[in-house]
Order: C-alpha cells, then sequence, then structure tokens
C-alpha cells in the first residue's frame, strides 16, 4: 500500500476528514541545554520555543491534519552552533508513541551515525563520520551530518492524538547546545476550500 | 501503484478544466529567484530581477498552459559576485529555514524546516561536495544539502497561478531569528514535472 493510501485508510478508520491539503511535512522540536541524561522525550515541551525552534505548539496535529512518518531526522549541536554526533558515540535506542501505543519500539539510532557505524539502507553511506579531525567543527565548519532512520513502514499519526518521540541511553552526553528531533513524511494541512 | 507525475498533472489539469494541458509538451524543469530585498519572499519580486544571473523567470506565474509539478524545493545563497553558495557555509549548522510554499491563496507547504546542518531526505553526504579548510593537505568538511523532496508525486503550479515561497530564519539554538544580509541573499530553486507551451500545428 502506498504512503497514499495508508494515511486514507487509517484517517477513514478512525473517522478523520479526508479532505485537505496533500503535502509534504516535517515537524521538527528543539529540546534546549539538554545536558548529560538517560531519556530525552521530544515533541513533549514547548514552552519558550520560538517558530525556529519547533513548528507546532502542541504535542498532536490539527483536527484536519494528519501525517505519514516516513523520515526519523536526529541532530545535536554545541552552543556555538557547530554540529556534533548526536549523543557521542554511545548507543541510544528511539521510540515513538502515537496515544497510548507504542509504534517504533527502542530502534537503535548510533549504527546511522558515528565513525563506527552501519547504516541501515544503503543510501546512508558514511553518516555522521567526523570528516575532519584535524580541525575542530565550527556553525560554519561542519565536519559530519545528522542522523537520519528511513522507516520501512508507514507510521500514520492521526489528527489530534498526542505523539511523543523518546531517546534512551545511559547516561548519554547531549551538550550544552540543542538537540533537535523531526519528522518527516506525507501528510494532509487543512484546506477550507470553498467553506469560508 | 503509485501516481506518477504525469497523471498528477492531469487530474489537478481536469480538476481545475484545463482540458489542453494534456496535449503540451512534457518535460524537465526548475525556476529559481532570489530575495534580493531579503523581504522574506522569493519569486514574488522575480519580474524585477536580472535573468539568468538571478532568476530564469520573468514574472511569478506560468503562461498559458505550463505549468511545473513540484517535485524538489532547495534553498541557496547567492553573494554580492552573484555566486551560488552553500546555505551552511554562509549562515551556519544552527541555521533553519521555516519555508512556506504559496499557490494562489492557498498555502500547500506550511512551516517547512530546512536545516542548515542537512535536511532529511538528503542521506549523507551522498552527492554533496565537500569544502576544503583552506590549509591545503587537511581533509575536507561536508557541505550539507538543503532540500526537501516532495514525497507523494509533487504539488503542482497551475498555468497564470501566482506562486511565491514565504521564508524566515532562525538560530535553532537559541531561537532568534537571524539576519540575513542582501550581499547573501537566499535563493530558492522548484525543480519537477514541466509541461510546456506547444503550438503543435497552429502556427
Amino acid at each position: 500500500m502506498s504512503q497514499v493510501g495508508k494515511l486514507g485508510y487509517v484517517d477513514s478508520k478512525l473517522g478523520a476528514p479526508s479532505s485537505g491539503q496533500q503535502t509534504t511535512r516535517i515537524l521538527f522540536n528543539t529540546i534546549e541545554v539538554p545536558g548529560i541524561t538517560s531519556s530525552l522525550s521530544f515533541f513533549k515541551n514547548f514552552q519558550g520555543l520560538t517558530n525556529g525552534q519547533t513548528n507546532l505548539t502542541q504535542n498532536k496535529l490539527d483536527s484536519m491534519e494528519s501525517m505519514v512518518i516516513k523520515t526519523i531526522w536526529l541532530a545535536q549541536y554545541n552552543s556555538s552552533g557547530a554540529l556534533n554526533t548526536f549523543g557521542t558515540d554511545l548507543q541510544q535506542t528511539l521510540s515513538i508513541i502515537v496515544g497510548n501505543q507504542t509504534v517504533v519500539k527502542n530502534l537503535p539510532i548510533q549504527f546511522n551515525q558515528g565513525q563506527n557505524g552501519q547504516a541501515f539502507d544503503r543510501l546512508h553511506e558514511n553518516a555522521a563520520v567526523v570528516v575532519d579531525t584535524l580541525t575542530s567543527e565550527t556553525a560554519t565548519y561542519q565536519r559530519c551530518i545528522p542522523v537520519e532512520i528511513r522507516l520501512l513502514t508507514d507510521i500514520v499519526i492521526p489528527p489530534q492524538v498526542a505523539f511523543e518521540v523518546r531517546v534512551e541511553s545511559n547516561s548519554a552526553n547531549y551538550g550544552t547546545g540543542a538537540v533537535v528531533c523531526a519528522l518527516s513524511g506525507y501528510g494532509k494541512i487543512f484546506s477550507a476550500g470553498s467553506s469560508f | 501503484m503509485a501516481l506518477s507525475a504525469q497523471d498528477k498533472i492531469l487530474y489537478v489539469a481536469n480538476k481545475l478544466g484545463l482540458s489542453s494541458l494534456g496535449q503540451m509538451q512534457g518535460s524537465t524543469g526548475a525556476v529559481y529567484d532570489v530575495d534580493t530585498d531579503v523581504s522574506g519572499q522569493i519569486f514574488s519580486s522575480a519580474s524585477r530581477h536580472q535573468n539568468p544571473g538571478v532568476t530564469n523567470v520573468t514574472q511569478n506565474e506560468f503562461e498559458v498552459n505550463e505549468a511545473l509539478l513540484v517535485e524538489n524545493i532547495a534553498f541557496y545563497v547567492r553573494d554580492n559576485s552573484g555566486n551560488v553558495r552553500n546555505f551552511q557555509q554562509v549562515y551556519g549548522s544552527n541555521a533553519v529555514i521555516v519555508f512556506d510554499l504559496v499557490i494562489g491563496n492557498k498555502r500547500v507547504m506550511k512551516d517547512t524546516p530546512v536545516f542548515g546542518s542537512g535536511s532529511p531526505y538528503t542521506f549523507a553526504n551522498v552527492a554533496t561536495a565537500t569544502v576544503n579548510d583552506g590549509a591545503e593537505g587537511t581533509a575536507p568538511g561536508v557541505l550539507p544539502r538543503h532540500q526537501v523532496f516532495m514525497e507523494g508525486a509533487g504539488i503542482l503550479i497551475p498555468p497564470q497561478v501566482q506562486w511565491y515561497v514565504d521564508y524566515r530564519v532562525f538560530n535553532i539554538v537559541t531561537g532568534s531569528s537571524i539576519f540575513i544580509s542582501s550581499a547573501s541573499a537566499i535563493g530558492c530553486y522548484l525543480f519537477g514535472t514541466r509541461v510546456l507551451l506547444n503550438f503543435n500545428t497552429t502556427i
């Protein structure tokens, strides 16, 4: 089933509206000054974040909006804006919870980044390998790239259902800058059409 | 079976009553423009811009029976000398563009982020250039890509309908807005399946 068909199928099962503008949707959320922690919860706290740090105001989509997640993207920045490897080289697992259901469970992310990583997909090549160990990274001199995992199944976030992305580790150091999670895929946004 | 680009164009054309669009020349194309005024909008001032130095369109709408199915949106920086530069190299890994694509009076892409450090879908540094930090013999850094590859079959810009990209640039670490200099203005291209006017034997 295509992602378009899957979204329509789930929306109709839930009685959600099937109209709306079909588009590519990327949701993102930032955690400031994460420090050393065993658990990060993205899309949970929106207080104090600007439009440059998240494009949602609550942990759910609007009543007329829904989306299919195709890609999970994670990045860690230091306080100067330079990109670092996410959680250094420690093993970390990622779970996505939609409503009261875990839809992605303990997916390891470390393989898709880091110098020792073996990415899940063939396209990913040398994700997050530090290409220059001689020069320190700065905001305008980037030595690695963010972590990205392309999902094999279409995960649907229905309208008005709370969701969360959880990253767990054994006390990974996420630094004093910020960590960002983006969920990218296909979605529907509200379109009034001729209603107004 | 997934909807093809051609099917999507004909589907939308049919909905809009554009019965002759299917007889036009199918092609591949891209349109680009730069926000030289730092107004926060790209393409809306294209008619005043140098062609092809700044833009390749004479206005931000296609003529009769021409259209573009947008399948890839990318951002870049144009410097004072007219050079195309990588967004991350100029504004930093922590810069993020948050943009809307507006066609007619409808917003078809909503608050979409393009991360300076490299966007989703762009899959590592495959096909990206690398930059040397200046010293000969040292290893190169990464120049990430700043694109949105459209899921599904893309979005059609129909003939004779204005479009533009609304954007803002933020520091994702602090959340503050980033000052955009006109000497390093933000540019955007829309790439995809193109429909070109074809007169056949009419003239």
